[in-house]
């Protein structure tokens, strides 16, 4: 009887740790970046339009791609739970903004470039995913690229992007609970100087 | 001096065995910061506008013969780590590779070698060190030189022992330093040149610069410290960290 609920058990729990794994369908994660990177390289960054189109285009195309609520809430760590409303509205909004512009300048980089894409790898986070690629460089090794995705029902979304083994997503929220913590401003200091970095660029 | 280094790393190493560089355990900030700060400013004022000199007065090419140049310097050093690590067969590839490049590939200054199907797989003690798991130590910025781990900086010294540039001028006492300082220094502006769009697009976009280099230097050794065997029977990679919120936050 003690083995047979020992064996229960232990089939619930290997069933249930599956069951978190394969709610994210493999195939249509990978399709998804892959359709994103595809769009950006051929709709903005070989395209042949104005500075501006390519900005209009690549900032729809950001918001349709990552989640920016979802990274929001996780790059200010603790803070979040003690921001007002207003500040976290503020935050998203500013945090978005500084994304779109500083990944529009990125983007440029990639030009003549091509993403290859390796399959994916499970993820210790209930329905996310990592999309895994390479994009060869003019000299050496390739540039490891490393999407992670979440599905919400049929709906895909990237909420952090590894470049090299460096997660944005944990390099901004170090740099910003960094700024929150050294600084007697707060919340609001950092939202007034991420609106001044992104007046600068 | 570079002894000096030398003790004082390995020092750092041996009263430090167990601690690993991480962000939440950075006890050296006050410190850091203070360096950081201090090299900052030196870059900004040196390193930086011979760095922007060297890229006006040369052409991408001749950028690209030095990048073959320095790298055809570290392959002993990658022969011997390649040994150290018993990956004999890159260790031949390395060794033929010199044997080429240094000959037929002028100095390095061409890869010939790459064509012939022996591609580049550059490695230094610091590979080695983490190949044998010895700990990284805390994230700790060194004056002049930017951000390093008592491992890296033990290693980075090592790699310059090894160097023939180092041991190579030894023969003549009047040129031994001049050669070796002149070599350092042409790879510390050759290295400063390839970061400058890099680190500058970071500074523009970050509300505290030293948080953010950091943050992606600790990262990037992640990579490295994978190579552990004993590490790697965990297979979690460094960046599969617990990504959940609370969602609870709506607004449009």
């Amino acid at each position: 009887m003690k083995n047979f609920l020992v064996i229960f058990i232990t089939t619930f729990f290997l069933m249930e740790i599956h069951n978190t794994h394969a709610s994210v369908n493999n195939l249509e994660a990978e399709n998804f970046v892959k359709e994103i990177t595809n769009e950006g390289l051929t709709e903005i960054i070989n395209s042949n339009v104005s500075q501006k189109e390519k900005d209009e285009r690549f900032a729809k195309l950001f918001n349709q791609a990552l989640d920016l609520k979802y990274i929001g809430q996780f790059v200010l760590g603790r803070y979040w739970r003690t921001a007002s409303p207003k500040q976290k509205e503020e935050f998203i909004n500013i945090y978005r903004q500084l994304n779109v512009q500083t990944w529009s300048k990125r983007f440029d980089e990639f030009k003549g470039k091509e993403f290859i894409f390796e399959g994916t790898s499970p993820s210790n986070s209930a329905n996310q995913i990592f999309v895994n690629s390479k994009v060869p460089m003019d000299e050496g090794k390739p540039a490891t690229v490393i999407w992670r995705v979440k599905q919400t029902g049929d709906k895909y979304k990237i909420v952090d992007i590894i470049i090299e083994n460096v997660s944005l997503a944990i390099t901004a929220r170090s740099e910003y609970t960094s700024f929150i913590k050294n600084s007697p401003t707060g919340i609001d200091g950092l939202i007034n100087n991420l609106k001044q970095k992104t007046q600068q660029n | 001096m570079l002894k000096y280094i030398t003790l004082l790393t390995f020092s750092l190493i041996v009263f430090i065995p167990n601690s690993q560089a991480s962000e939440n355990n950075d006890w050296l900030e006050s410190y850091n910061r203070s360096m950081f700060e201090f090299n900052y400013q030196l870059d900004k004022y040196a390193f930086k506008p011979l760095a922007k000199g060297y890229r006006a007065i040369t052409t991408p090419d001749m950028r690209y013969r030095v990048d073959s140049f320095i790298d055809n310097i570290r392959e002993p050093l990658t022969v011997v780590n390649h040994t150290l690590q018993g990956n004999i067969k890159e260790t031949f590839v390395s060794l033929g590779r010199f044997l080429i490049n240094s000959t037929l590939g002028l100095g390095g200054m061409f890869d010939v070698a790459s064509g012939w199907g022996l591609k580049k797989n550059l490695t230094g003690f610091d590979d080695t060190l983490a190949h044998y798991c010895v700990p990284d130590g805390p994230f700790i910025v060194v004056p002049i030189l930017g951000p390093f781990t008592p491992r890296s900086l033990a290693s980075y010294t090592a790699d310059a022992f090894v160097s023939p540039m180092y041991w190579l001028p030894r023969n003549d006492k009047n040129y031994a330093d001049k050669i070796s300082f002149s070599y350092a220094a042409i790879v510390a502006i050759h290295a400063r040149e390839r970061g400058l769009d890099l680190l500058d697009d970071i500074e523009r976009g970050s509300v505290d610069y030293y948080s953010t280099i950091r943050s992606a230097y600790i990262q990037n050794r992640q990579k490295l410290n994978n190579y552990c065997s004993h590490q790697n029977q965990n297979n979690t990679p460094s960046y599969d960290f617990d990504f959940d919120v609370d969602e609870e936050f709506e607004f449009e």
